[in-house]
């Protein structure tokens, strides 16, 4: 277990930088009257929150169950089971759970429900956002009975955390086509599937309530955390390893001084910067993904090639932590010696330097 | 005429006569079966039937290996597909080799047998079966291009 890692060179925040949050804080607690308008540094002194010594918090994310009905497939729920025991057992437990999508395999009411009564172990307040296999059965139906509905957003010790649907926007593939709801969700349970298209997306409509109310009327400087099923960049577009409207998205968070993305979707460890803002991908409970065939974050540092003999190795959940600076921090808890990989011959992304992929050839 | 130049005639002769002996005394002439194929230029149909067998094969691999297909390759909703889209990370350009999860040096058809067996939790196949040629061909097929590396860990 260990715990996320910037980039090399990068300014890490850390309490033996003076940096000018540090600097704030310290003038602040001496009692000086912070004459930032003298100083020039924070003209807009009088809008900004200033964290005094901000309170380091933490919070858990599982995401990507897949979960079968406990008599099709008993491996999925052993995993769900455990990494939920683990997220109770935290110690001091986690302020809040976030639950970033794909609880079920096929999106029926059975595999909910069973999703449901794992999660129910965890006692902590409970967030949830949506993955394409819990929504194209129904058009997520019994997801909102259970889970309410997106967006949403909430603070929390001066953080603004926001939940995103990013999987209700598939192109319709299944009218025309007159596919049962049962088709048109296994269209959607199939990663590299040639039908379901460019589904990922925020959206207009979102985007406007991003804009307009989750992210109005607070400072610049207030840390923002979105919660989102797919990243909100580029990766990997034929298997919705984005948002397609992710440059949209981006313009709208580019006033703001510390964005973090955390994602689902990809099961594999993935870190990216674009602009402002970071984007941590989070391990799936049910398997791994190798990484893509392009496009994985140069900044990424790769896990170590999982042991497809072990349904334990490759997967797990996150605890994160917001520090005392508010910034996040992301400790991947995956059932295994090593998480990230040294040497070239054990990174999952230089497993495949050989390799050339072709779309598959037939579906429906 | 020289002698030794009858001499040569003479042998030449007998030399001719032995190397037509066998044809003019067996019953049968022995022929390569379909000796039409590789004795003439192949047509556009020919060419045509072996890709349209071997894409066939190629299209049941998929379906295979996505969970449908002829046969059931998983009793728990496995399919390989599931943990490969594209047939990605299954390497075939790299075997045979030592494959470290079985513990001895392999086949691309031992490992695709050994993925339904333990990940996949379904029944071995027939390493001679269509539907072990079928997944060969769309798995070799997915990657096509790939560089041949075999041995590789």
């Amino acid at each position: 277990m260990e715990k996320d890692q910037e980039k090399q060179g990068s300014e890490v925040e850390s309490s033996f930088t003076m940096t000018r949050r540090t600097f704030l804080h310290k003038t602040i607690a001496a009692g000086v009257a912070v004459g930032a308008a003298s100083v020039g540094w924070f003209p807009t002194i009088n809008t900004m929150d200033i964290a005094v010594g901000a309170e380091a918090f933490k919070f858990a994310w599982i995401s990507d169950t897949h979960l079968y009905p406990k008599q099709v497939n008993t491996r999925f729920v052993e995993k769900a089971t455990r990494a939920v025991k683990e997220v109770q057992a935290m110690d001091p437990p986690a302020d809040f759970f976030i639950f970033g999508g794909d609880l079920s395999q096929l999106g029926t009411e059975e595999e909910l429900t069973l999703g449901k009564d794992i999660l129910a172990e965890i006692k902590a307040k409970k967030y949830f956002i949506p993955g394409e296999h819990d929504w194209y059965y129904d058009m997520g139906d019994v997801w909102q009975k259970f889970f309410g509905g997106t967006p949403w957003f909430f603070d929390h010790k001066g953080v603004r955390f926001i939940g995103l649907n990013t999987v209700a926007w598939a192109p319709d593939y299944w009218t025309e086509r007159k596919l049962t709801p049962k088709e048109r969700m296994a269209v959607m349970a199939t990663l590299d599937s040639i039908i379901g298209g460019p589904w990922a997306a925020v959206e207009k409509e979102q985007r406007q309530w991003l804009s307009d109310k989750a992210l109005s009327g607070i400072p610049k400087e207030t840390p923002i955390v979105l919660f989102t099923h797919n990243p909100l960049y580029e990766y990997y577009p034929p298997w919705n390893f984005w948002t397609r409207d992710w440059r949209e998205v981006q313009e709208i968070l580019k006033p703001f001084k510390n964005v973090t993305n955390i994602h689902g979707h990809t099961h594999q460890v993935l870190y990216n910067e674009i602009g402002n803002m970071r984007s941590i991908g989070m391990l799936a409970t049910s398997w791994p993904w190798p990484y893509a065939p392009t496009g994985v974050p140069p900044l990424t540092k790769p896990m170590i090639r999982v042991d497809p003999g072990d349904p334990f190795d490759g997967v797990g959940w996150s605890r994160l932590t917001v520090n005392d600076m508010q910034k996040i921090e992301n400790e991947y808890v995956m059932w295994r010696k090593q998480v990230f990989a040294e040497a070239p011959y054990d990174r999952g992304d230089g497993d495949n330097v050989n390799q050339r992929l072709t779309p598959r050839l037939v579906e429906l | 005429m020289t002698r030794g130049k009858k001499f040569l005639v003479m042998v030449s002769l007998i030399v001719g006569f032995l190397m037509l002996f066998p044809a003019m005394t067996l019953k049968e002439v022995w022929t390569p079966p379909d000796a039409e194929a590789h004795k003439e230029p192949h047509t556009p149909q020919q060419l045509k039937s072996f890709q349209d067998q071997f894409m066939a094969m190629v299209i049941e691999g998929d379906k295979l290996f996505h969970g449908g297909g002829s046969v059931q390759l998983s009793k728990t909703g496995m399919a390989c597909a599931m943990c490969h889209p594209y047939a990605s990370d299954t390497h075939p350009y790299e075997f045979p080799k030592y494959q470290e999860q079985m513990g001895k040096f392999a086949t691309l058809r031992d490992m695709i047998n050994w993925c339904i067996e333990k990940p996949n939790e379904g029944e071995k196949l027939d390493p001679e079966s269509d539907a072990m040629k079928a997944l060969e061909a769309y798995i070799y097929w997915s990657n096509k291009g790939s560089v041949l590396d075999p041995g590789r860990h």
